[in-house]
Formats: C-alpha cells, sequence, structure tokens
C-alpha cells in the first residue's frame, strides 16, 4: 500500500520507486540477506583486533568489531566480512541506516567542515548559522507546545542539564522577586543548605536517564549500573508491570496503574526534601521495555501539575520516529497538556531538552551554561535527520513495519513458543516491540543465535529482548528477521 | 618562514573593528533572534567562523579581532586550520559523523589507530584513555573509575558485590552506593554536571540552587608576586595548604576516595601551585590511598609550554588520572593502572563512550603540534608576551598586578571586576578579544600559533587603552 502523503509528496515517475521502497531508493546496493562468511562466528579477524584494543582501551563489552566503510543501509558489516542485519542500530541510535546517502551528503559539506574546524563556545560567540540550523531542525522536530531548546552532548548530559534547570526554576519561584540570600551565598560554597538546598529527583523503579551522578542517581535499573558510586538520596516510586496481552488484562493493568499513581502521590506527600521534578520515559527502555499507558502518564501530569512538579519526559531512547510517532510521548500525553520538558539524544544525534515556560532559562545569565553548550556539527547532522524523516514519511512506513513484525510475532510466539517466549509488548508503537524470555540466560542464548545466523539484536532488562531498527526498516527487512527469529528460537528449543 | 604565514598566508595583519559598539548592530539583531528560542544572554558577538582565520575571529558586523579567548581556550590551532579542514573532509571523519558508533560495543576498525594517534600525547607514564564528551563528563567519568577503584581495592578486585550492597544501591543507600568523597580546591573549576559542581568552588552562581555532595574543600596556594621576591612566604602557604589536605584526609567524616586539581586554576582565578605543592600532594595522596586526579581540561595542550602543565612538577609516581578535553577537542581521562579498569563490564559504559570525530580532530591536532614544535613555540611567545607585560605593568602598575603564568598561559589582575570588564571592552573595540576569570583576572588564552607579531598588537592595545583610561 501507498498511502496519499506519498502520493501527493512525489513526481509520477518516482512512485514506483518510492513504492518498492524508502531503503532501495537511499541503498540500492543493500544487501538482499545477511552474509556471514567466516568460519568461525564471531570470525578469526574480529579476535585480534580486539586483543589489539585491549592494549589501550576497556573492550570487553564489544560484540564485534565493526567495518563501518562496509556498512550500508540496515546491515552492519564486521571486520571478518559478516554482514548483519541490524535491529539494534548503536544501541538505538542510527535513525537513517549505515552510510545515508543524505547524511554522507551533509557531513560532506563545508558547511560542516567549518563546524568541524572551529567548534565555538556556543553560548559566547555562537555562529551566524546556529539559529537557523536549529530552526531548521531540531526546533522543527519540537514535541508540540515546547518551542525553546538548550542543547547538550549526550542523554546523561541533556538530562542532568534539565535537572539543573528544574532545581534553579524551583528555587526561583520559592524565592519570588529577591536576590540570593548572603547566607546561600556563602553556604552554596560548602555544598551545604540553603544554597545547596536538599532537593530532589523523583524517578521509578527500572527507570533507566543516564550514569553520571545526578542522573546515575535517577537510574534504577540495575546494580551494575550503580554500584560503588556515590548518589543522592531522591526518590523513587513504582512503575506499572502491567500484564500482556493488554487487551485480556485491562482491568488488572488500570488497577496496576492506580496503584503506581497513589503510591507516587503518598511518596511526593511524605518526602521530606523539595520535589523539583519527576523524569519518567514513554517506554521504560534499559529497564526492559516496560510500558504504561495513557491513563498512567495523564494521571502523573495531574499529579505534577497539583503539587506543582515539573514534569520531564525522558525521549533519549524513543524520540525520533520509532514509535511511528515523532516523539513517543505523543502516544500518551493529551496534546494540550504536554510535559514540561523534553529531553533528547541517541537516534537525533544532536542532545539537549525542549521546554515552553520561559522561566525555565534561569533568571541571571552564566547559570546553565558551559563552555561549548551543544555542538553545531551534531545539530546539522539533526536538521538533515528530520528533513529525512519528514520528506521520506518515515513516521508512517516505520509504524506500518511496526505493525507486521507485531502481528507477525504474535502469530508465531501464541504457536509452539509459547511457554518460551512471553509479554510481547509494543503494539501501535512502530518499531518499539519487546518480548521477554524465562531467563537472562536464555534470552543471552538467543541473542547469540541470532548473531550467528545473521542478525544483530540487542537485549535490555533481565529477560528482554528489544528491537531497534533503523527508520528505513522494512517488511523485507522484518520477513528476514522474523525468519531467522523462529529459526534461532527452533534451533534452540 | 613563521607558522602562522604558513599555515595562514591570507591572516589578516592587524585587526578591524567598523561599529561604535559591540556588539554591533547586525550582532545584535541575530542575538535578539536567537534569544527567542536559545538562551543569548551571555553572547559577546555572533562570529562568523567561515571567515575567521588563524588567530582571528569575524563577527558579523565585519569586525575582525585578535583573538586571545579563542573559545574560552579551546581553539588548539587557530581557524579553519588546513589540517583540520583536511581531517574534516577525510573519508575517516564523514564516516564517523554518518556512522556513529556505541564504542563500547560496536568500536569500528580504524579505532585502535585512531586511539594511538591520540596515545601519542599522553603524559609521561599514562598508556590508556577512557573517552568521553566534555571536561565535565570527563571528570565525572575519572569520579566514577576513582570510586569503583576504592571500593575494589577495599573488597578485592575479584570479589563479588554482596547482595546487600546490590540492594542497597538500587536505593541509593550504603553500602552498595557508599558514602564517599572527592576532595577538591577553595576557588577550583571542574565542570558544571552535579558531581563536578560539587567539587567546583569557583563562584556562587556555578552552584547555587542545585544539590551538593557533601565533599571536603582544601585551600590552593595564594602565593605573593614576584615569585622571586617571596621564595619564603610562598613555601610556607604550601605547607599551610598540604597540612589541610592532610587534615581533611584524616578527619572528613567518610573517606576520600579521590583527589581532584588543575595545575593551575583557571576559571578561579589563574591561580598556580608550585612543584612542591603538587609533590607534597602526590606523597600525601599515596600515603593516604587516595586517587590523585589532575584536572587538565583547560591547562593541556600545550599553552604553558609543557604538553601536559603538570609536567612542571616532576610529579613521582605520575597522578593516576589526568583529565583533558577543550583544546585537545576529545575528551577524557588518561590513566596507566589497569585497577582503573573496573572488574566487571558494563560498569564505566555509556552509549557512545565518546565520539570518534572529535577523536579524529584530537589526532591531527597532535599530529600538528608535534611535527611543527609548537609548544617550544609556545613558550618562547609566552616569554615575549611576559616580558611586554612585565614592562607594561611598571608603566600602570594599578592596573597589571600579580602578573603570572607559564609560557601564553598568562594572568594580571586589575582593580576591580568594574575596572576589569571596562578594560575587556574597550580591548575589543581596539580590535582585541581576550577574555576575564574569577572577580578582576585577565586571562590569555591564544593558540599555539600565536607568534610575536600577534603579541605585538596587543601589547600595543593594552598600552592604549590603559593610557586612554589613565586620562
Amino acid at each position: 500500500m501507498i498511502s496519499r502523503n506519498y502520493r501527493s509528496l512525489i513526481s509520477k515517475n518516482s512512485i514506483k520507486r518510492y513504492y518498492l521502497s524508502v531503503a532501495s531508493d537511499y541503498f540500492p546496493n543493500e544487501p538482499l540477506k545477511p552474509e556471514i562468511i567466516s568460519e568461525t562466528y564471531p570470525g578469526p579477524i574480529n579476535e585480534s583486533k580486539l586483543s589489539e584494543l585491549a592494549k589501550s582501551f576497556d573492550h570487553r563489552a564489544a560484540y564485534f568489531v565493526a567495518d563501518y566503510y562496509k556498512s550500508i543501509g540496515n546491515y552492519i558489516a564486521d571486520v571478518d566480512g559478516n554482514k548483519l542485519l541490524d535491529t539494534y542500530c548503536q544501541i538505538s541510535s542510527i535513525p537513517l541506516g549505515y552510510n545515508n546517502p543524505e547524511l554522507l551528503k551533509a557531513c560532506s559539506s563545508k558547511e560542516m567542515q567549518v563546524a568541524l574546524a572551529n567548534r565555538p563556545a556556543l553560548a559566547c560567540f555562537p555562529s551566524n548559522d546556529y539559529e537557523s540550523i536549529l530552526k531548521d531542525g531540531i526546533l522543527a522536530a519540537a514535541p508540540r507546545g515546547l518551542d525553546k531548546v538548550w542543547t547538550a552532548l549526550s542523554g546523561s548530559d541533556a538530562n542532568e542539564t534539565a535537572y539543573k534547570a528544574a532545581f534553579m526554576y524551583k528555587a526561583a519561584k520559592k524565592r519570588g522577586n529577591s536576590k540570593f540570600t548572603k547566607e546561600e551565598l556563602e553556604s552554596v560554597m560548602d555544598n551545604k543548605s540553603p544554597g545547596a538546598p536538599a532537593a530532589s529527583i523523583l524517578s521509578f523503579d527500572k527507570g533507566f536517564h543516564g550514569r553520571l551522578f545526578g542522573s546515575l542517581s535517577t537510574t534504577r535499573s540495575k546494580p551494575i549500573h550503580k554500584l560503588d558510586i556515590p548518589q543522592f538520596p531522591w526518590p523513587r516510586a513504582p512503575f506499572p508491570s502491567l500484564k500482556y496481552p493488554l487487551e485480556q488484562y485491562s482491568i488488572e493493568n488500570q488497577k496496576e496503574e492506580e496503584r503506581c499513581l497513589e503510591l507516587t502521590e503518598a511518596l511526593i506527600k511524605e518526602w521530606p526534601d523539595s520535589i523539583a521534578a519527576i523524569i519518567v520515559e514513554p517506554i521504560q527502555a534499559e529497564g526492559g521495555d516496560n510500558h504504561a499507558s495513557p491513563y498512567f502518564y495523564q494521571g502523573l501530569r495531574k499529579l505534577t501539575k497539583a503539587y506543582e512538579i515539573l514534569l520531564i519526559v525522558d525521549e533519549v531512547q524513543t524520540g525520533v520516529g520509532a514509535s511511528g510517532k515523532f516523539w513517543c510521548h505523543e502516544h500518551l500525553f493529551d496534546p494540550n497538556d504536554p510535559p514540561d520538558i523534553v529531553t533528547f539524544s541517541k537516534k537525533f544525534q544532536a542532545a539537549g531538552f525542549y521546554y515552553k515556560l520561559p522561566e525555565l532559562q534561569p533568571d541571571q545569565p552564566f547559570r546553565q551554561f558551559n563552555t561549548w553548550c551543544g555542538d553545531p556539527s551534531k545539530a546539522i547532522i539533526a536538521k538533515t535527520i528530520y528533513n529525512e524523516i519528514i520528506k521520506k514519511n518515515l513516521l508512517h512506513s516505520t509504524k506500518k513495519t511496526g505493525d507486521y513484525i507485531f502481528n507477525n510475532l504474535e502469530t508465531l510466539f501464541n504457536g509452539k513458543f509459547f511457554q518460551i517466549v512471553k509479554n510481547l509488548r509494543g503494539k501501535n508503537r512502530g518499531t518499539l516491540i519487546a518480548f521477554d524470555f524465562n531467563t537472562a540466560k536464555e534470552r543471552d542464548g538467543f541473542l547469540l543465535e541470532c548473531r550467528k545466523n545473521g542478525v544483530n539484536i540487542g537485549g535490555c532488562g533481565d529477560t528482554a529482548v528489544r528491537l531497534r531498527p533503523s527508520l528505513v526498516f522494512e517488511k523485507r527487512h522484518a520477513d528476514i528477521l522474523l525468519n531467522i527469529v523462529e529459526e534461532s528460537l527452533s534451533k534452540l528449543y | 618562514m613563521s607558522i602562522s604565514s604558513q599555515y595562514y598566508p591570507d591572516e589578516p595583519s592587524a585587526p578591524t573593528v567598523n561599529t561604535t559598539v559591540i556588539p554591533g548592530p547586525v550582532s545584535q539583531k541575530a542575538i535578539a533572534d536567537l534569544g527567542k528560542v536559545f538562551d543569548s544572554r551571555t553572547v559577546y558577538f555572533v562570529a562568523d567562523y567561515e571567515k575567521s582565520l588563524g588567530n582571528y575571529i569575524s563577527d558579523v558586523d565585519g569586525n575582525v579581532y585578535l583573538d586571545l579567548y579563542a573559545q574560552i581556550a579551546s581553539i588548539a590551532l587557530g581557524y579553519n586550520n588546513p589540517a583540520l579542514i583536511k581531517a574534516a573532509q577525510s573519508p575517516e571523519m564523514i564516516r564517523a559523523l554518518v556512522e556513529r558508533p556505541a564504542l563500547g560495543n560496536f568500536p569500528g576498525k580504524d579505532f585502535e589507530s585512531l586511539l594511538s594517534k591520540i596515545l601519542k600525547v599522553a603524559p609521561p607514564g599514562q598508556d590508556k584513555v577512557w573517552s568521553g564528551l566534555s571536561g565535565a563528563d570527563a571528570n565525572e567519568l575519572a569520579f566514577k573509575a576513582a570510586f569503583m577503584y576504592y571500593q575494589q581495592k577495599k573488597r578485592g578486585y575479584s570479589t563479588e558485590f554482596t547482595p546487600e550492597e546490590e540492594y542497597s544501591c538500587m536505593q541509593n543507600q550504603s553500602p552498595g552506593s557508599p558514602q564517599l568523597a572527592v576532595l577538591s580546591f577553595e576557588r577550583a573549576f571542574h565542570g558544571r554536571l552535579f558531581a563536578t559542581a560539587s567539587v567546583t568552588r569557583s563562584k556562587p552562581i556555578h552552584k547555587i540552587d542545585l544539590p551538593s555532595f557533601n565533599w571536603p574543600k582544601a585551600e590552593y596556594p595564594s602565593y605573593k608576586y614576584p615569585l622571586s621576591k617571596y621564595e619564603k612566604e610562598n613555601k610556607q602557604e604550601d605547607d599551610r595548604c598540604l597540612a589541610i589536605v592532610e587534615n581533611l584526609i584524616k578527619t572528613w567524616e567518610f573517606p576520600v576516595a579521590a583527589l581532584i586539581i588543575e595545575p593551575v586554576q583557571s576559571e578561579g582565578g589563574d591561580n598556580h601551585g608550585s612543584s612542591y605543592f603538587f609533590q607534597g600532594l602526590r606523597d600525601i595522596t599515596l600515603q593516604n590511598d587516595v586517587v590523585m586526579i589532575v584536572d587538565e581540561v583547560q591547562t593541556g595542550v600545550g599553552a604553558t609550554g609543557k604538553l601536559w602543565a603538570h609536567e612542571h612538577f616532576n610529579l613521582s609516581p605520575a597522578p593516576d588520572l589526568v583529565t583533558f578535553s577543550k583544546k585537545f577537542q576529545s575528551a577524557g581521562y588518561w590513566f596507566h593502572d589497569d585497577k582503573f579498569i573496573p572488574n566487571k563490564t558494563y560498569r564505566q559504559f555509556n552509549t557512545w563512550c565518546g565520539d570518534p570525530a572529535r577523536m579524529i580532530i584530537a589526532g591531527a591536532i597532535a599530529e600538528e603540534i608535534v611535527k611543527h614544535d609548537l609548544v617550544e613555540h609556545t613558550a618562547k611567545v609566552g616569554d615575549y608576551i611576559y616580558n611586554g607585560l612585565a614592562k607594561l605593568a611598571d608603566k600602570y602598575p594599578k592596573d597589571i598586578q600579580n602578573l603570572r603564568g607559564k609560557a601564553t598561559f598568562i594572568a594580571f589582575d586589575l582593580e576591580s571586576q568594574n575596572d576589569r570588564d571596562n578594560f575587556l571592552y574597550q580591548l575589543k573595540l581596539n580590535g582585541v578579544n581576550c577574555g576575564g576569570c574569577a572577580e578582576n583576572s585577565v586571562r590569555l588564552r591564544p593558540t599555539l600559533t600565536f607568534e610575536n607579531k600577534h603579541a605585538d598588537i596587543f601589547l600595543a592595545a593594552v598600552d592604549n587603552v590603559l593610557s586612554a583610561k589613565r586620562q
């Protein structure tokens, strides 16, 4: 099927190409299927490359050493010449496939060279084109209602700068029009209250928001992310544990969401320190792809308003199209009542946060500030990504591909593997699909088997498998994925 | 042929200022437009980087300034350096930008050669690196490495975590999330994220309203200048400050796992410490099992006349961790002890673990510095500037106080903040972009291709501004 949008956008003689696929338009030489050519997997060159790397860099988390020159479209190549269909995409951070021609063009441009060779201290000496780069890219993609942006360097950095904005906002509100007191100015230099207040950010069990010290204090995914690191004593609320399939458990699930909302409210009421903001993901990704319904998110929005707490939605992993909408929270929030702050990174390549309230810009300059305040070269890439998504209508195609994958996985898992694979989720969330195994070991075994068969897939949480393909992943790629999932399961079980 | 004429045959021979105010009218409009969507209150002027060249930065009003601030000390070789433009055009770069990898999981095949280029300029004694994205990020990653190291040393490197540790860390509580401190120094600046803001002690405006860790703050020596005249007093000051450090480590209410210090406190006012002081700190950290982190974010990459400023101190053994960013464009920390690699994977980890695009730039910068001996060059130019300023200090003793510095990493104080701010503004009108630090200091942070001919223009502008002020 081809949508009306496509028809109105493109000229007659190109319809056939678009009908075929955006991926073949971008990547005429994309492989037709995975190619595993090394005798062993991982291959021998990979092993030797890794041991070289080990001399100066912690390489132990490496799945394989990639050859990015030979990677193309939805296929990632490794140094042994193997080509894997990639549904992990650099931990969910490649939007348009490998070696996308439009990105190659943007990255070969004069504009890019100037940005790379002359990295500015953006808040002191911005370049004459930064405003237009923002306007035509990052800001054009802004979630409805949030018309300003502060740029940063990574998801952790985006969240922490958002926390800073929230803390300063909250303190300014309390202070009213008065200036900092002498006591505040003195105590802050000793890291003591009132200048350095015991304020907090509330996050949810199994949430993941990064690994620096403020963001790590709100990350509640796994001990390995947090052990041995000092953290702030901030509150943690329960996140709903939904039962699947959703249609079958709607009453239980609503009760579960009500329970979590009530406990969150109780926590807000009893917490001894001021809570400046609540941070939540539209889907808890690292924590296991845990979903909640619009009822829960709109309930949170009501709570935060009632208690004058800011609501930060962390779209680092869920944003930029994979859910079938540009921002995943658009599935969940009343469009007239959006969150206060939305953070982004990963697939957008540029990072930062969107906001609406002018007061989230601190009352004085040099408070939300650092040397670089973002990176124009990444903002140029974000602009290209946004424009390609719109031009090629990739939100629509991602929704379609996601529905196709979901329906086929549902059929497969309801069949002979129903005791092996559980909790298929992500219906109507584009390709942000996940499912569980019974144990971490079974899940890891499955992921390795899939790689051996030519598909790179990632895990999350303790026992979950998450799909995070690019936005140019299509039905024909989905068919290969589905076949290999079935083949791998059949071999293992 | 001088290095700047080799790189920049078309570099302007003098600044041009066309506007009577700075920012000029075109900048002002651009700042207002940008301000609607991006906080632009800190903008000095809007730059035209395509037209900037070498040691000169252009703005949208057509003003061309000699730049001694260089993007807050972060431009190493000058604007539009041909070697960096070449690196930016290279197939490696384009690939690095288009296919940004999750380096910890899927490093590219050229990553190792990229690293080895960078490692060629590692400080003495360091042969490994972990990469980050900014100075604040680099320092926080170093803190994480230090905390994990400290706890592993206590627990045993390969000892498994206890269930209690695993449970309590998820509640942000001890013992899994222990009470451990990083000691820093008064007037220090290490960044503005939450742990780095906790060790930053420069100004209230950098920290106020943010929750902070209850970590100790020692004193950084305050010397009397000129150093040659006050040797005895300054050594006493070193001893006093060392005693405070040792006392804090021994008496703080919970263990001090690490100490972080800048070779020259930059944002905090260009405060220098002696070799004696730094060697003393190295001894104290060794005796008390405290990880020593040297923050070379602003001081590193040549400007002090050594590639890394702490090389001036002859520290032995080498510091445990040395952080870098800014002029190197790539960020992270150097280290040498394998035990700073955590015992398990995914402990020191994040999506990108650095940025190969910035590493390529860092590699090119390193290559140019070595090829053209730019550190030696900078030491010579620094002496020339220092002597020039010393003469001007005799002429204007109230406006050039406490002249201090190594190579081009030079600073001096004016009488008040107001005086300093006016001085910097007048310098801009005279075609020189220069920065301040702390309350009343001026800091010079030119590139490594700054030469005597540029210094002459700068010194003449200083003379001009100060003599006008006197009238």
